[in-house]
């Protein structure tokens, strides 16, 4: 089984760490490199700084549990998609904008390959886990919209992230696909 | 009889609400403010909840219209 995470940020790299033990390859996907704001939200450590978030996850997890990743330092597009999930089991969508979110599920719905989206608000109060099949993907109300950057987000990030990783477990292991949605209150599965 | 959640301020409850036509979002958001500020939906009663609460959220539809949620929107994977 090969899972791949597109889009190593906050959600990403969080959920990957909690992915460490499936039995299944981790495959990583992002073209941003890892800035000191990062290390507020984000599951890089300050070893990481500059490297690609990709390369830098992949780094992390080998010297930190010994396990082997795979890092794809690129940019989604239309053109690329297709390849870097070609051998996927399952896709994992972190990314933060509706463009790259609908690359994705067109390449996905193309090919029949299972989907799965993690998605939070700008003010980290709110977020969903959603399966492809029940998920439009969210615009953000102006470009360049504040994000779940600074480190007052971090529980937040941790609860969405750890629900998506459970749910990343429950389909390699009972082929599942829940979808749920997390509050600052609660965790409620949804469908 | 349906069941519209919504979600404001980082709490999330339950309203069961009766649908005998199709809704729009606009009516959604207006029902729910109304209830919240009523104080009708369970744990999430704001009385002085602003009108313009529920701009730019969303309203997704699920199981054939009985479940309802009325969210903010998710943009960021952060």
């Amino acid at each position: 089984m090969r899972i791949v995470f597109l889009g190593v940020g906050a959600l990403g790299s969080t959920a990957a760490m909690w992915c460490r033990e499936l039995s299944a390859t981790l495959a990583f996907v992002d073209f941003d490199k890892v800035e000191s704001k990062n290390l507020k939200a984000q599951a890089f450590v300050k070893q990481s700084l500059g490297k690609n978030k990709a390369e830098a996850l992949k780094a992390q997890l080998l010297n930190f549990y010994g396990i082997k990743a795979e890092a794809f330092g690129v940019r989604v597009t239309s053109e690329n998609v297709a390849q870097l999930l070609k051998d996927a089991t399952l896709a994992v969508d972190c990314f933060d904008n509706a463009e790259s979110r609908k690359v994705v599920s067109t390449q996905a719905r193309e090919q029949g390959l299972p989907l799965v989206h993690a998605a939070i608000s700008g003010d980290g109060t709110f977020g969903l886990v959603r399966w492809d099949e029940r998920f439009t993907p969210d615009a953000e109300d102006a470009a360049g919209q504040a994000t779940c950057e600074g480190g007052e987000h971090l529980p937040m990030i941790g609860l969405l992230s750890a629900t998506l990783a459970r749910t990343i477990q429950d389909f390699v292991e009972k082929q599942q696909r829940r979808d749920s949605m997390v509050s600052l209150a609660s965790v409620t599965v949804t469908s | 009889m349906a069941v519209l959640n919504i979600t404001y301020g980082g709490l999330s409850a339950d309203y069961p609400i009766e649908l005998d036509h199709v809704v729009g979002d606009a009516d959604i958001k207006r029902i729910a403010l109304e209830v919240v500020r009523a104080g009708e939906v369970p744990g999430l009663h704001l009385a002085n909840l602003p009108a313009n609460a529920f701009d730019g959220y969303v309203v997704d539809r699920l199981q054939n219209g009985q479940r309802l949620y009325l969210r903010p929107k998710v943009p960021f994977g952060a």
